[in-house]
């Protein structure tokens, strides 16, 4: 008798990869081949929508049809790995970036990572933002020591194409704005965040940009600034503050 | 609009991060009691729980306080995949003895009782032993949990596989019941010539299941009953309709109970 591990590999085998053999060697007599098609079309199909709903402008910019047989093949290679399907889809970003049928749409891969930061910021665990009472405690020597913890919502990203006109603009159904994206209009660098009317996507300059990585990836501020090489970022770390994007912080170790 | 329902359900998996949805969550609680419905724990994974889903649940359980949480009889996690469906177990003594442990696993980190929900299933195993109902009994009394008795699902396996739904019903024991799901279904044409109901949760009630609705009330007593309806959704009014329909057969349910206890 099969053990029940075999007879979930076999499912597995039948569902993602497509090989029905083994399962339906475990089928009753009376139950055909053909019933492992009701559960494989609902695992593609409910795993699809999942993609979907992270990837609403990647949708509407290749169409239905492509974007269902895009994410078939996804799918295959990346199943979900937990139940919890808003993390589910990291991996599409990279696998659009190598999917040769998409490959005269050099900034697809970029829109699709901007989705992944917004959704992330989406669907983020909430977090109370930094006291600032805490802050000012501090003596101005420890306050240039100062770490911070960036909210979890918060996303990062520097994409080669405007990425942010062409999201807004696919979920807008804005021609006019597409109309005047310029692809060759050099990088451009994001910050992706929760407030409460929503998910903002804001552009940053390389200083700002530069300067807001190193304190999210836990610089202190005195290395921040000094990363900065006297670019005024100064003002930027008070709007940082104030708009909540740091949750706490720790103190670096004294240089010896 | 505030709807003059009794309590409302939600999947567990939808609730799981934080900003707007619980936002949302939290002010429904404020009005209403709240069950806990997960999709996704696949208590029937030969490999175990993932711990990871687990605790995601406990602590949306502890944000939401349910008045009641349930899971499935059936499993969607092998080798570290999950296949984003209700999967059928084969009915086996090791596939109770997993369901079993794993139903104990979630008492225990819960603090609380669960349901569990019989599935709609559309195939069937031949190594199978154990016929359905008997395994859902089984469950409850090795492990003291409640059962979820979806009726629509005892109809379109009943179908599907060519069971007696009234046997069934008759095989499930009447303590244990803690609530009842309804839904609609749709029929689907097999190469064989044959039909299979796949529970789609995306129409009205069919008049067969509010029979069997009937007929589990006279044998479960009135019991909080949810209608399912979660794709192709109507507009609220034909939903609360559904709903108001099934509070009617209730209140008949409590009538009759109380004559039967005064008798």
């Amino acid at each position: 008798m099969p053990t029940l591990l075999e007879t979930q590999r076999a499912m597995r085998a039948s569902l993602v990869d497509g090989d029905d053999r083994k399962a339906a060697a475990l089928l009753a007599d009376d139950v055909g081949a053909a019933r492992l098609n009701i559960y494989r079309n609902t695992f593609v199909t409910g795993v699809t929508k999942a993609l979907r709903l992270t990837y609403p402008a990647i949708h509407r910019l290749v169409g239905a049809d492509f974007f269902e047989a895009a994410a078939a093949r996804f799918i295959a290679r990346h199943p979900p790995r937990t139940a919890y399907l808003d993390q589910y889809g990291a991996d599409f970003p990279d696998f659009l970036r190598n999917f040769q049928p998409a490959a005269s749409l050099a900034y697809l891969a970029d829109v699709a990572r901007l989705e992944w930061a917004v959704s992330r910021a989406i669907h983020a665990a909430d977090a109370e933002p930094l006291d600032l009472a805490r802050l000012a405690a501090l003596s101005p020597q420890d306050q240039a020591r100062v770490c911070f913890v960036p909210h979890p919502a918060n996303g990062l990203l520097c994409a080669d194409h405007p990425a942010d006109t062409i999201w807004r603009g696919v979920l807008n159904g804005d021609d006019a704005a597409l109309a005047g994206v310029d692809l060759g209009a050099g990088p451009v660098r994001l910050l992706v965040e929760r407030r409460a009317t929503g998910v903002e996507v804001s552009r940053l300059d390389e200083a700002a940009w530069c300067f807001t990585v190193a304190l999210c990836d836990g610089w202190s501020v005195e290395e921040a600034l000094a990363g900065a090489a006297g670019a005024s970022v100064a003002p930027l770390l008070t709007e940082h503050l104030a708009a909540g994007r740091f949750i706490d912080f720790h103190l670096a170790q004294r240089k010896p | 609009m505030r709807p003059d329902v009794a309590w409302m359900e939600v999947h567990t998996e939808n609730y799981m991060g934080g900003g707007t949805p619980l936002r949302y969550l939290d002010a429904i609680r404020r009005d209403h009691p709240i069950s806990l419905h997960g999709v996704g724990l696949s208590l029937g994974s030969a490999q175990g729980l993932d711990p990871a889903h687990l605790e995601r649940i406990r602590v949306v359980a502890e944000r939401v306080e349910p008045g009641l949480m349930s899971e499935h009889i059936a499993w969607s996690v092998v080798g570290g995949t999950y296949l984003a469906d209700l999967l059928p177990l084969p009915m086996t003594e090791e596939s109770l003895a997993v369901v079993c442990r794993h139903v104990d696993q979630v008492q225990t980190c819960m603090k609380r009782r669960i349901l569990v929900e019989n599935p709609s299933t559309y195939l069937r195993f031949r190594h199978s032993t154990i016929p359905e109902w008997e395994f859902m009994a089984a469950v409850a009394l090795r492990t003291g949990c409640g059962i979820l008795c979806d009726v629509n699902n005892i109809y379109v396996s009943a179908h599907n596989h060519g069971w007696d739904a009234s046997a069934y019903l008759a095989g499930l024991p009447p303590a244990a019941i803690g609530e009842i799901h309804l839904a609609g279904h749709s029929v689907r044409p097999l190469p064989d010539g044959g039909t299979v109901r796949i529970d789609d949760h995306g129409s009205k009630v069919i008049g067969e299941v509010w029979a069997l609705y009937r007929e589990a009330l006279a044998r479960f007593g009135p019991l909080p009953t949810l209608i399912e309806w979660d794709t192709d959704v109507p507009p609220l009014e034909v939903l609360l309709g559904e709903a108001e329909f099934a509070g009617a057969l209730l209140v008949r349910a409590e009538q009759e109970a109380r004559g039967a206890d005064a008798a």
